[in-house]
């Protein structure tokens, strides 16, 4: 079969990779190249993006967290670390958080700035992938994955790896984009995506394709209930999710007892 | 960067999920149920079974 014939349906062997159907090797490949490539500007290609709108969506997660200080939290797909500044602060001395990212370019970014925020002591880098998580069963009170699920090639494997690094009464959640829920958001919102924001990522990053592959990478992210069930596949209970600015983004929880 | 050795109390292999050792003088991370050596990257552990080196017979004599 030639690059150029379409492979309409997904196979054993095949994932998506945006709208492209793609190899399930190719695709990290791929999504590492997009990360390798924006790493540097990441954080203000998130605050033009979304408007600063993320800052309150990291915020939401950490609020619903119940994060304590002494407790263990696992922030996956970490990248640029985020959650993991607030975490340390709460977690405090007798805490520990670990940022663990696929990509190292991402966690090098990661750690010189919290290094520059003074977030050290109670913070651990690992280089990790989160379909087969390098941790001992039952470690982590929290594991969060914020806009890190949608570029898992495997996500029940991801989904069934971190519920058995989680201690029983721990919680996983998982901040990602998601599925508008009125038309008229969803239509404003695919303009935006598909012609406003891959314009930014080549003015701003220089890189226009790896923001043409977001705005298709979300299009392709299982939805809300779809979400929920694997979820719940994967062994959690007690699954819900809310809706964030309209549903662009969804917040789902789950329990591991 | 130096390896932080406490989080060996929570690191497992990714593949085996059993413990690492720290080898301090190749800098990488064993995993002795799959022979599997990890390496440490500016302090970093890199615990992807794909970047693994496998350990050779010779090695372990």
């Amino acid at each position: 079969m030639s690059e150029n014939t379409p492979i309409e349906q997904e196979t054993e062997n095949t994932t998506h990779f945006g709208y492209k159907t793609v190899n399930k090797e190719e695709k990290v490949k791929k999504v590492a190249e997009v990360f390798h490539s924006v790493a540097a500007k990441y954080d203000v290609m998130n605050d033009l993006m979304s408007f600063g709108i993320h800052r309150l969506w990291k915020r939401f997660t950490i609020d619903n967290s119940g994060v304590r200080a002494g407790q263990k939290v696992l922030d996956l797909a970490g990248g640029t670390g985020d959650l993991t500044a607030k975490f340390s602060r709460i977690v405090g001395q007798s805490g520990h958080v670990i940022l663990a990212d696929i990509n190292n370019s991402m966690l090098n970014v990661g750690r010189e700035k919290l290094h520059d925020l003074g977030i050290v002591g109670n913070v651990d880098y690992v280089q990790a992938n989160a379909e087969a998580l390098p941790f001992a069963d039952n470690t982590f009170d929290i594991v969060t994955i914020a806009f890190g699920l949608r570029n898992v090639t495997d996500k029940d494997a991801a989904l069934r790896s971190i519920y058995r690094v989680l201690k029983p009464g721990g919680r996983l959640l998982v901040l990602e984009f998601s599925k508008p829920s009125t038309e008229l958001l969803s239509k404003a919102y695919d303009i935006y995506s598909f012609n406003i924001l891959p314009k930014m990522g080549d003015l701003v990053a220089s890189d226009g394709e790896s923001y043409q592959y977001l705005a298709e990478s979300i299009r392709m992210h299982p939805d809300q209930e779809t979400l929920k069930q694997m979820m719940e596949t994967a062994g959690f209970e007690e699954c819900n999710y809310q809706n964030l600015t309209g549903g662009i983004v969804a917040l789902h929880k789950g329990f591991k007892f | 960067m130096n390896f932080d050795k406490k989080l060996l109390e929570i690191l497992a292999c990714p593949v085996a999920k059993g413990k690492l050792e720290y080898d301090a003088e190749k800098n990488e991370l064993i995993s002795q149920a799959v022979n599997l050596a990890y390496p440490i990257l500016e302090g970093i552990p890199v615990l992807i079974e794909d970047e693994a080196r496998v350990i050779t017979l010779a090695e372990k004599e």
